[in-house]
């Protein structure tokens, strides 16, 4: 209960952050997927039937405020959450650097995703060939992104919860003394 | 004789000085124009002491000035950066209120002009993705707002609204690719269909013969039954005529800078 609504308050904060603050701080149109960071982190460390929900969810919200057509980044979150969810088992999950390899991946998924969902099942003009023509930006403005986050959320969890293990951050930022 | 000079030396020596002193000044007063050769000698020779006895004065009244009399200049310093950053700020605050002033009379005016109701409103996020444009406003379905209605700013069409909640709404620019809208062109009336790629717009269906030209200003037509007939949508800033091809293709620079959008107006359908 205590994850959900965690993960609710941060898919609540970085939906926030999208749509007032980085627009008004980033120049041109670009701005960081927050919220796919999230469903990369879920597809890596939580269950099926939690991750893949939420994913969907998390897709819904987002096309509550992104684009015209709902459910079309429910539809990208949920085919990266279960592309995510199938390479869980044979990887290391608890390397943070694979994270960040995630969220590349992920970005490039949900970008076609998009693009065929755009392209062929929508009449949405030349909306794929934006999408097509924003990837590599994207790509690399999610991957500084998700590098802060990590750094963010790893140092913070350091200085207030010592105790807490977050799966998956523990080998990005500063290494504590021993 | 020689005893009278002796007994009156003294009165006579200051006689003579006295005299002299009247001849030179005398002589000096029909050269005032010029300078003499003493005077010039002289102030030559002082020059170097003068400044010297400048220099050192002024150092020490510098002294004196900066660390002996001004004890309480620190404090007094903090206390005017203090007030100086206040002073900065309401002047920040009243220019920001004069701009914003400035905004609404142009937006009013522009209403007035319209002659249809609108329901100004407030920019108040942008799309979560990157790739769409769309932005919301702090007017909803609570002050009118209905799905469809045209939002406008006095530099031309900005979109449309498409999503509305009960205080907020969804307005979806004229740049976002999936947007189209019929316009013509001001100057020969040709018309087409004007449609979004991002950061700029194509216009579209406009026959290789019409004569277009670059600088040329798009309008709304007023036929897709969205937006009235009249508004700017944007300049002409590049053109193409393939050899083959039944059209042009014409790129569209839009009127309204949206990186800068704040107020708006949303056109109410007329009451019957």
């Amino acid at each position: 209960m205590t994850r959900v609504l965690i993960y609710l308050s941060l898919a609540t904060l970085f939906l926030v952050l999208q749509i007032t603050l980085f627009p008004s701080l980033l120049a041109g149109h670009f701005k960081p997927e927050l919220l796919l960071i999230l469903v990369v982190y879920l597809s890596l460390h939580e269950s099926f039937a939690i991750g893949s929900g939420f994913a969907y969810g998390l897709g819904l919200l987002q096309d509550v405020f992104a684009g015209s057509d709902l459910g079309l980044y429910g539809l990208a979150f949920l085919a990266t959450f279960m592309a995510g969810r199938s390479l869980a088992a044979r990887v290391n999950t608890e390397s943070t650097l694979l994270l960040l390899l995630m969220v590349a991946a992920g970005s490039v998924l949900q970008g076609v995703v998009l693009v065929f969902a755009l392209g062929i099942l929508t009449d949405s003009g030349i909306a794929w060939l934006v999408v097509l023509r924003q990837l590599p930006q994207q790509l690399l403005i999610n991957l500084v992104a998700a590098t802060a986050v990590l750094t963010l959320t790893l140092r913070l969890q350091r200085r207030f919860a010592p105790r807490v293990n977050l799966p998956g951050l523990q080998h990005l930022g500063p290494r504590r003394e021993r | 004789m020689l005893e009278l000079f002796r007994k009156y030396r003294t009165t006579l020596l200051v006689g003579c000085l006295i005299l002299v002193a009247l001849l030179v000044y005398s002589a000096n007063l029909r050269q005032r124009a010029s300078t003499t050769l003493f005077e010039r000698t002289l102030l030559q020779l002082l020059a170097p002491v003068q400044r010297l006895a400048d220099s050192t004065w002024s150092g020490i009244g510098e002294i004196w000035g900066r660390y002996i009399w001004l004890v309480d200049t620190a404090e007094k310093n903090v206390r005017l950066e203090r007030e100086n950053r206040r002073l900065q700020a309401e002047f920040d605050g009243v220019r920001e209120v004069r701009l914003s002033n400035d905004r609404l009379q142009t937006l009013l005016g522009f209403r007035l002009t319209l002659g249809q109701a609108a329901l100004p409103a407030q920019v108040i996020g942008e799309d979560a993705s990157s790739w769409a444009r769309t932005v919301i406003i702090n007017k909803g379905a609570d002050d009118g707002v209905a799905e469809g209605l045209p939002v406008v700013v006095p530099e031309g069409v900005v979109g449309r609204v498409i999503r509305v909640s009960s205080r907020q709404s969804r307005v979806l620019l004229v740049t976002d690719a999936s947007s189209a809208l019929a316009v013509l062109v001001q100057r020969n009336r040709t018309r087409g269909v004007c449609r979004g790629r991002g950061d700029d717009l194509t216009f579209d269906f406009a026959l290789r013969q019409e004569d277009i030209a670059v600088g040329d200003q798009i309008v709304t037509s007023g036929t897709g039954g969205v937006f009235p007939k009249g508004l700017a949508v944007g300049v002409v800033t590049q053109l193409t005529r393939e050899e083959f091809g039944l059209f042009q293709s014409i790129v569209v620079s839009p009127s309204v800078d949206f990186s800068r959008l704040e107020e708006v107006l949303v056109l109410l359908p007329e009451q019957p």
